[in-house]
């Protein structure tokens, strides 16, 4: 049975791309274009592995990774952090300091914008184990 | 040639004899007789013995003349006592008319002891009898004998002394008596008072042989007492006085030569012991004034050629009659040479010469010149005094010359660097001010007081920060505490405006390096800090436009793989798809590039006359199509026909659909249904006034002053940061304003005023911006 992924960006685009790139290898697609939408969408689909924008409208992907994290149904779900900033971007925005300092286990990939599809998938495939 | 030779200087107080040739041989006995004539004892005991026989000669003359008196008197008592006892005798003949016997009588009378001679005379002068020749002559004495001129008649017994002192003469008349008258002999009138006279003459030889011994043994009693005494006198002189005089002699002797030893101070009593006394006192009080003129001189001339300045004596004619040695081993030896010529080198005296004023007025004088050294310019400070000879005249000038060349350089460097200082203190680009331990402003700069004003005299605080009191953590303070330089970074606000200052203090001592002000340094950092918080902002704003660039990357990079899957597996839907997506993020890609080019490159407005409804109407219709896709309505609240202006179009085009643009952004996170965003335009009062208001999101409050600076954007990922600031800046071409009102959850109102003027004016006004 094909794995659940939801993909969550608020960049229609985005989400375009890599719901494409997961379908044609094979896995199940759900799409979110903010952290509400993607909230509603993992109690009603419980997916097998989240690939996250950190960066939203409407509850970022911060908040989301958070929740996600601290709620015991979903805590346990691998979480794929996409984003364009690189801690050398924006210092102050450095998120693996921030998942450091408050003791949460962190994302179990994380993969920087402009994204190569091969590792993307490779990552996505390590994760779900 | 003189006459008196060395020898004779002792005896000084003799004058000098009179100045004659003599012979040489004669010459050793005179200066003997002169200098024994000269001697004290000769002079006492000769003058005093002489004194002592003169009045010993006059007692004897005295004596002798007294005795002479009192023996002729004698003489003449006994004469006139012998002539009564003749007159008796000789009367008894008469009685007796006996001439014979008269005559025997008379003759052994005369014979006696003692007479020379008896005469006896009748009333007539004729000589009845004599001791010596017959009688009855006609004595011529008679006529020429005073004592026997009327001898008819005067009836006194006289006597006079012969002229040659040789014999005395005694006249006794013989008087008429009743006897006489009344004899019968020779029968005399009775009227004949006087009848004749006895005439006696005594020689007065023996008595006077007498007197003469007696003179004779008085004189020489008195030239024995005169020898006696001159040698007692001069004995006593040359034993008691002359060693003491010799004594004082050689001891003025020793003064005057300047040998004077120290002498046993004389214990004797009287004068001379007194005198030597004296003379000792004087001897050392001369040696000790000559002792200190001799030190004040070694002194002097010591002085003279020791000091280190340079001495010269000069003499009336400006000849140099002496200098020291500092003055000669500079200038060598120039004595008898001019002082102008001699290290001046002039041929002439100097202008404003100290010794020439010295010579006229007598009083000393200072003045500074420049003297040429070989190529060295020296500074030299010129003292003068009067030297005076004897009778008080300016004999010589004393000329001082003091090189002052190292002082005056380091006074020229310390004027130097004083104006440096100076200069530094007023053009220093930072404000300072001198602080004194009250606080209050002393010194201030140029950069100080034009952005103050004069202030000196007010307090720090007050002039700085316009507080009451001092402010906290004062460096000012610190540094009057400790000494030290201190630094604070400190925010001021002046005239309404901010200022970002940093403050340095170092302390001013004084000589014994005590605190006496402090120098406060205020450096403007307020465009510093400007820059460094637009360079903070272009640093976030590179970052999220690398953000945005990644994601149109990826946009692109999901377009082209959805395209290839379309195509591979002949999918026309999903190429459809995956292409608009390519299409998207190259116009993305472009809309990014022109606004950083905007934003950086200095473009050139280009003003036409054109309507501003028509332009409105135009950015209206571009943003249409993505309202209603967004689900946000767009109402156009102006006239399409309005006023025309000189505006450039691109840059108002531009200006006018990024608000639009953000108005939409703003809807779009804001509740879905019911977004609205008004575009309204009017013209009144040749301003032209653009209002874009929206039921956004809003903006909060610390957002709003950041607004329109460079790179700021509220957007994340979405925005560049350029849309505003080029907003502002084609506003500000046109001569207007922008600004914002804004309520966060309600909306935004954002307004832009241009003044509509003439496309010249309009032209040049860009200029002005």
């Amino acid at each position: 049975m094909a794995k659940k992924i939801l993909v969550v960006d608020d960049e229609p685009d985005m989400v375009t791309f890599l719901a494409t790139l997961l379908e044609d290898n094979g896995y199940e697609i759900v799409t979110a274009a903010d952290g509400e939408e993607a909230w509603e969408k993992v109690e009603a689909e419980k997916p097998d592995l989240i690939s996250l924008d950190l960066l939203m409208p409407n509850k970022t992907g911060i908040k989301m990774f958070r929740e996600l994290r601290k709620d015991k149904q979903t805590t346990d779900i691998p979480v794929v952090m996409v984003t364009g900033f690189g801690k050398d971007d924006v210092p102050q925005m450095d998120f693996k300091k921030w998942i450091q300092e408050r003791a949460i286990r962190p994302p179990e990939a994380y993969i920087e914008k402009p994204v190569d599809k091969d590792v993307f998938l490779a990552e996505v495939k390590k994760a779900l184990g | 040639m003189t006459s008196e030779p060395p020898s004779a200087r002792p005896d000084r107080h003799v004058p000098p004899g009179p100045k004659r040739k003599m012979p040489s041989m004669l010459k050793e006995p005179y200066q003997l007789v002169r200098r024994f004539a000269g001697s004290l004892s000769f002079k006492l005991s000769f003058y005093a013995g002489l004194i002592m026989f003169l009045a010993l000669v006059a007692f004897v003359y005295q004596s002798i003349r007294s005795q002479e008196r009192d023996l002729s008197a004698g003489m003449v008592r006994e004469a006139l006592k012998d002539s009564e006892v003749i007159k008796a005798a000789i009367w008894d003949g008469m009685m007796t008319k006996d001439r014979r016997v008269i005559r025997e009588i008379v003759k052994a009378i005369g014979l006696g002891h003692g007479f020379e001679k008896i005469d006896i005379y009748d009333r007539n002068g004729l000589v009845r009898y004599s001791s010596h020749a017959d009688p009855l002559r006609q004595d011529f004495k008679t006529e020429r004998e005073p004592l026997l001129k009327e001898i008819g008649t005067n009836t006194l017994i006289r006597h006079r002394i012969s002229e040659d002192g040789q014999w005395i003469h005694v006249v006794n008349p013989l008087v008429n008596t009743k006897s006489c008258s009344t004899a019968a002999c020779h029968a005399h009138p009775e009227n004949h008072k006087v009848l004749g006279a006895l005439a006696i003459k005594f020689p007065l030889t023996e008595y006077r042989k007498e007197i003469y011994r007696n003179a004779r043994n008085a004189t020489g009693l008195a030239f024995a007492l005169f020898v006696v005494i001159s040698t007692c006198i001069g004995l006593a002189v040359i034993f008691l006085v002359n060693p003491s005089i010799k004594k004082l002699q050689e001891n003025a002797g020793k003064v005057a030569r300047g040998e004077y030893e120290p002498q046993e101070p004389s214990r004797g009593a009287g004068e001379m012991a007194e005198l030597s006394r004296s003379f000792d006192a004087m001897s050392r009080h001369v040696h000790r004034r000559t002792t200190r003129l001799a030190e004040s001189r070694r002194m002097y001339k010591s002085l003279f050629e020791e000091v280190p300045c340079y001495l010269t004596a000069v003499d009336r004619d400006y000849r140099i009659v002496r200098a020291n040695r500092a003055f000669r081993e500079q200038f060598g030896d120039l004595v008898g040479k001019h002082c102008f010529a001699g290290y001046k080198g002039l041929d002439s005296k100097c202008d404003d010469c100290p010794v020439e004023k010295t010579f006229a007025d007598g009083l000393s004088h200072r003045s500074e010149h420049t003297w040429l050294l070989g190529i060295e310019k020296a500074y030299v400070i010129v003292d003068t005094a009067p030297i005076f000879d004897d009778e008080g005249n300016i004999a010589e000038v004393l000329e001082m010359s003091l090189d002052v060349t190292a002082m005056k350089q380091l006074q020229m460097e310390l004027e130097r660097k004083k104006q440096e200082y100076q200069y530094l203190f007023a053009k220093v680009p930072c404000y300072l001010t001198v602080i004194n331990p009250d606080f209050e402003i002393g010194q201030t700069n140029t950069l100080f007081r034009r952005d103050f004003g004069d202030r000196v005299g007010q307090k720090c605080f007050k002039v700085y920060k316009n507080r009451d009191a001092r402010c906290p953590n004062c460096p000012v303070e610190k540094t009057f505490a400790d000494g030290l330089s201190h630094e604070s970074e400190e925010v001021w606000r002046r005239n309404g405006e901010e200022a970002h200052v940093i403050v340095h203090t170092a302390p001013i001592t004084d000589d014994e390096g005590k605190i006496i002000s402090v120098i406060e340094m205020s450096t403007n950092i307020t465009e510093v800090k400007r820059l460094q918080s637009e360079l903070a902002l272009l640093g976030e704003t590179i970052a999220g436009m690398s953000h945005t660039i990644k994601n149109i990357l990826s946009g692109l990079q999901g377009g082209v793989y959805v395209v290839d899957s379309g195509l591979e597996r002949s999918k026309g839907e999903r190429v459809r798809q995956g292409w608009s997506m390519v299409k998207r993020n190259v116009e993305k890609v472009s809309e990014l590039v022109r606004g950083i080019l905007y934003a950086a490159k200095e473009r050139e407005p280009e003003y036409e006359e054109c309507d501003p409804g028509r332009l409105l109407t135009e950015v209206c219709d571009l943003y249409e199509e993505r309202a209603k896709a967004e689900g946000a309505s767009l109402k156009r609240d102006f006239r399409p026909v309005m006023q025309p202006g000189p505006l450039d179009p691109a840059g108002f085009h531009s200006a006018l659909s990024n608000l639009l643009s953000n108005a939409l952004d703003a809807c779009r996170g804001a509740d879905a249904g019911g977004n609205l965003v008004t575009v309204s335009g009017r013209v009144e009062a040749g301003t032209l006034t653009v209002e874009v208001t929206d039921n956004g999101v809003g903006i909060p409050g610390e957002v709003r002053d950041k607004l329109f600076s460079k790179f700021y954007s509220t957007k994340g990922s979405k925005g560049t940061g350029l849309g505003l600031l080029m907003t502002r800046k084609v506003t500000e071409e046109h001569g207007g304003t922008i600004h914002v009102e804004s309520e966060p959850g309600r909306g935004s109102r954002f307004v832009i005023e241009i003044p509509l003027k003439p496309a010249q004016e309009a032209n040049g006004l860009r200029t002005a911006v």
